[in-house]
Order: structure tokens, then C-alpha cells, then sequence
């Protein structure tokens, strides 16, 4: 495990069930801050529900339920005194199929920093610029910023989306296989956006390309039916995996 | 099995002969249903057709057929719909926001989807009792505009929440999600983003309904709305009539003058009915445009 890095996310016993149909059991892991973190595993394997804990985002289903300790920057964030609303500013995401809103691009970076208190006019239209740059849209939009967002090609969308996940200044970025609609070009893009935006946020990724977790991620876990398999560096759980189903599922060799 | 080339032709042709019976079929019950419409159009028209000018429309209503005018019942009409709508609009709304949105699925939020369902299909005349006990004795509203329309919020109440609802839940999710990870509270991202999505939906839903109250004449009969009014509601508490009430008077009267009135009314009433329907399609076709630009 990297030492080096301080840990953003501590996850302890973490159990969650839809219904009656258990989703994860006994989760315990520690993402490190500053690092991606990519969780692996097959579908329906709990990767999404994983990374859905751990910004609250989970609330809205009805019959979900959520047992064990999720502490993040050592507060634990299911603690009734804590604001769901406040955590999602805090941990931001960004979805399987890009989901702008259908108003204008601008209007879709805005919408954040305008919850946040961010006045209209020249702060804003800095706060827009700033976050289209940190995703590596800026120069392909700039001229048509009152546009529709839905006009945007399908990496745009996507990247506009991690752009409005930005524009609230969050610790962390949770992405829920952030890929899985797009071509591999556009994924590249996202790929390199992503390496960069490590600098400063912490990044948990969901991917069912393991390809895409050897490239990007510092440290990988890898679910199984609801389990964490292995949890480990990228490099060890790749080149030496520890769990025959980690080493069976990488090289390929699952059902 | 493999069925040979005389056997396949045989078989088909069968195929071929229940289609064109069917279609033949289909043809006729929409035959039915056009049909019966166009003779009643028919026949309306050429009772009332003479009789629809100007001052028919400018008119109060009166003992002679040849004077009177819808002028009293029509604006009561328009204003008993506009304030039906400013009464129901918001209530239904809300309700199915919190239905949708809000409420958690459980027992009880399933008796209360029962009940609504069960409300959309009551007779409209016990909702005119219901006005009649609780608007005009219980809160003293008397006879009025206000105490008419209030009646009809709560007939087209049921349809308005039901079909909100189902506007509601064509929005899809991935939107909610969107403005709740930036931080929203529940209330921005139903004012911010799912209502202005659902608002198409809801407008069609609520024309749909008030199309059916502009037809009522049941309910306001109950709650005493006058069958003959010679002015113009001057309030929320004035009395008023309006064209169904209207039409059914002049219809139940021995003249054969009143009857063509009546006719000219019908007409009258089925142009508004029209234009509603038209200013439906127009908002919605426009408020589509600019979501799906």
C-alpha cells in the first residue's frame, strides 16, 4: 500500500442491501487522497453501489440501506447530524451516461457555483471558464457557450459533466464508469484529463475496463459478488495479484 | 416441417383474407365513432349556424329567443375556467411533486394513489354536493364565481395530480442525480429541473381536464349557480351562469326559437373548447422546442 498519502476515505465493515437482496458486505478499505482509486469487478458485482455510498447519492432509491462506518476526513458521512447536501458539495460525481441538463453549456457549469452563492456576471462567467479548462473543453466550446449542452458529442457531454462536478470546488471527484458510453478516443481524453485533475482532487473511478484501471488508477480494489477480493497497488494487483479470482478475472479467464 | 409451395400459397391466402376482414373491421368502428360525431355536428350546425353573429355574442340572455345573447354565460365560462385553474394548477401540482418525489413508497402512499384514482372516476354531481355542504353553507360563499370554481377544482383535482405524476415520472432520474450531486436540495432540483421538464406533460394532462369541466353543467347546477343572469360577475363572490347551464335551459323550453339558440351556444362553446385545445398545443410544442434544442 502507498504510505505516503494521507487517506481521504476510510471504509469499515461497510454492508448494503436493496430491499431484501444484499448489495455489499463487509467493505473495508482506505482510498488514499490524491490517488486515483479504480474498483474493478464484473457487472453487478457492487462496484456501483460501492462508489454511490460513499457520497450519499444512495439516499434517493428507495429500500436502500447502508450499514458500517464510511468515514471520510475521519467524520463518518451516514451520521444522522450530517448534511447529505453538504457531503455531495464536498465528494462530487459524475455518471455512467453523461447527464447534462438540457439548458445551455453555460448554464450547466453555472448551476453549481449558482447554489454555492457564486453572483451572476463577471465572477461567474470566470468560475464557467475556469472549470471548462480544468476539463479540457474549454477551446472546443468557447465560441458557443449559450448553446445547448445536449449538442455536445457524447466525450463532450461527459467532459462538460466532470466540468460541472469541478465547478463547485469539490475534494473529491467519484466517477461511475465515466466511459462506458464513449469511444476510445474520447475515453483517451478523459484518461489524460483525469491523470491531471489527481494534482489536486482525489479521484475514485468505477471501470469494468481493466485496461483503463491499469493506465489511470495509483491503487485498485477489486469486487466479486459484492466483496472486496483484493484491494491493493495498481501495479502489485496487475503484474502479481495475490486472490486466484483477481488473477483469474484480469487475465481474463472468467466466466 | 416443410410445407410445400401450393400448401404455402393456400395458406397465406387464408392470412391475407383475415387481414382485409380485419381491416374492414377497424374501418367500421372508426366509421362509428367519426360518424356519430359528424351527424351531431351536422345537426347543431344547422340549428345554430343562423343564429351565430355578433350580437349574439355581445348579448345577455333574454325572454325573447331573438334577442337574447350568450354574452353572461360565456364570460362566466372563461372566468369560472381561469379561476378553476388558478385553484387546481398549484394543489394538484404540489400534491403529485410530493407523491412523486417526496412521499416513500409504502402502504399508505399506495391508499392515497388508490383514492386519487378512485376520485378521477366519481359523478361529477356529488361533487356538486360536496360544494354545495362544504363552499356555499359551510363557508358561506353563497352562489358565486368563486364557490362554482372551487367546486370544479376539486372535480378536475384527481385528473391534474395523476396526470402530473405521470409527467413526473418521465423525467428520468439521471437529472435528479446530476443536480443532487452538485449539492442541490431536493426542492431546487424539482423547481430548477424536473418541473420545467415535466411542465409539457403536465400543461396537456390539466387542458385535458379542464376540457372536461368547461362541459360541466351537473355540479354548478348543484351548488345553485342561476340559470339567468342579465350581468357581468363583478368579483369572486358575484353569481354567474355559464354556457352549459345556459344551453340546457334554452334546451328544456318549449320554443322553437330557443332551441336554434341553444344550437348557436353548443357552437360557441365547442370554439372555445377548440381554442383551448389549440393554445395547449401551441405552449407545449414551444415550451418542447426550447428543452430539446
Amino acid at each position: 500500500m502507498d504510505t505516503t498519502s494521507p487517506t481521504a476515505f476510510q471504509i469499515r465493515d461497510l454492508n448494503s442491501w436493496y430491499g431484501e437482496r444484499q448489495a455489499l458486505s463487509k467493505i473495508s478499505l482506505s482510498i488514499p487522497e490524491h490517488r486515483i482509486t479504480a474498483i474493478i469487478g464484473p457487472s453487478g458485482c457492487g462496484k456501483s453501489t460501492f462508489i454511490r455510498c460513499l457520497n450519499r447519492i444512495n439516499d434517493l432509491i428507495p429500500g436502500f440501506r447502508v450499514e458500517g462506518r464510511v468515514l471520510f476526513k475521519d467524520q463518518d458521512i451516514n451520521d444522522p447530524a450530517m448534511d447529505p447536501i453538504e457531503i455531495r458539495y464536498r465528494i462530487g460525481m459524475v455518471f455512467q451516461k453523461p447527464n447534462p441538463f438540457p439548458k445551455s453549456i453555460y448554464d450547466n457549469i453555472a448551476y453549481g457555483p449558482f447554489l454555492w452563492g457564486t453572483k451572476k456576471g463577471p465572477p461567474m462567467d470566470a468560475t464557467v471558464e475556469e472549470s471548462l479548462k480544468r476539463a479540457a473543453l474549454w477551446d472546443e466550446v468557447k465560441d458557443k457557450l449559450h448553446q445547448s449542452a445536449l449538442a455536445l458529442s457524447g466525450g463532450q457531454q461527459q467532459r462538460l459533466c466532470i466540468a460541472r462536478a469541478l465547478a463547485v470546488e469539490p475534494d473529491v471527484l467519484l466517477l461511475d464508469e465515466p466511459c462506458s458510453a464513449l469511444d476510445p478516443i474520447a475515453t483517451a481524453r478523459i484518461e489524460e484529463l483525469l491523470l491531471e485533475l489527481k494534482k489536486s482532487y482525489t479521484i475514485v473511478i468505477v471501470t469494468h475496463n481493466m485496461q483503463q484501471a491499469a493506465r489511470v488508477s495509483d491503487v485498485t480494489g477489486f469486487f466479486l459478488m459484492g466483496e472486496l477480493i483484493e484491494f491493493g497497488e495498481t501495479k502489485q494487483i496487475f503484474t502479481n495479484p495475490k486472490d486466484r479470482r483477481t488473477e483469474d478475472y484480469i487475465t481474463g479467464r472468467f466466466g | 416441417m416443410k410445407v410445400g409451395h401450393q400448401e404455402r400459397r393456400r395458406m397465406l391466402a387464408n392470412r391475407y383474407r383475415t387481414d382485409f376482414l380485419f381491416r374492414i373491421c377497424a374501418v367500421a368502428m372508426l366509421l362509428i365513432g367519426l360518424g356519430t360525431l359528424a351527424v351531431l355536428l351536422i345537426d347543431v350546425l344547422m340549428d345554430g349556424a343562423g343564429k351565430l353573429s355578433w350580437s349574439f355574442l355581445t348579448s345577455f340572455p333574454s325572454r325573447k329567443p331573438e334577442q337574447a345573447g350568450v354574452l353572461s354565460p360565456l364570460v362566466g365560462t372563461l372566468y369560472l375556467m381561469l379561476l378553476t385553474a388558478a385553484l387546481a394548477l398549484p394543489v394538484g401540482v404540489g400534491a403529485a411533486v410530493y407523491l412523486e418525489e417526496y412521499s416513500k413508497q409504502n402502504w399508505f402512499s399506495r391508499i392515497i394513489e388508490i383514492n386519487i384514482a378512485n376520485l378521477a372516476g366519481v359523478p361529477s354531481i356529488i361533487y356538486g354536493l360536496l360544494g354545495l355542504e362544504l363552499f356555499v353553507r359551510a363557508m358561506k360563499l353563497e352562489r358565486s364565481l368563486l364557490a362554482g370554481s372551487a367546486t370544479m377544482a376539486l372535480l378536475v383535482l384527481p385528473i391534474i395530480i395523476i396526470s402530473a405524476r405521470e409527467a413526473l415520472r418521465a423525467v428520468p432520474s439521471s437529472i435528479r442525480e446530476a443536480s443532487l450531486a452538485l449539492g442541490a436540495s431536493q426542492w431546487q432540483t424539482v423547481w430548477n429541473h424536473v418541473l420545467p421538464l415535466a411542465f409539457p406533460g403536465i400543461l396537456t394532462g390539466s387542458i385535458l381536464a379542464f376540457s372536461r369541466a368547461i362541459g360541466e353543467a351537473a355540479p354548478l347546477i348543484t351548488i345553485g349557480a342561476l340559470t339567468y343572469i342579465a350581468f357581468l360577475p363583478d368579483g369572486l363572490l358575484a353569481p354567474f351562469t355559464v354556457m352549459p347551464i345556459q344551453i340546457f335551459n334554452w334546451v328544456s323550453r318549449p320554443q322553437r326559437g330557443f332551441h336554434e339558440i341553444a344550437a348557436a351556444a353548443i357552437l360557441v362553446l365547442m370554439a372555445v373548447l377548440i381554442l383551448m385545445n389549440a393554445l395547449a398545443v401551441y405552449l407545449r410544442q414551444k415550451y418542447q422546442k426550447r428543452i430539446n434544442l
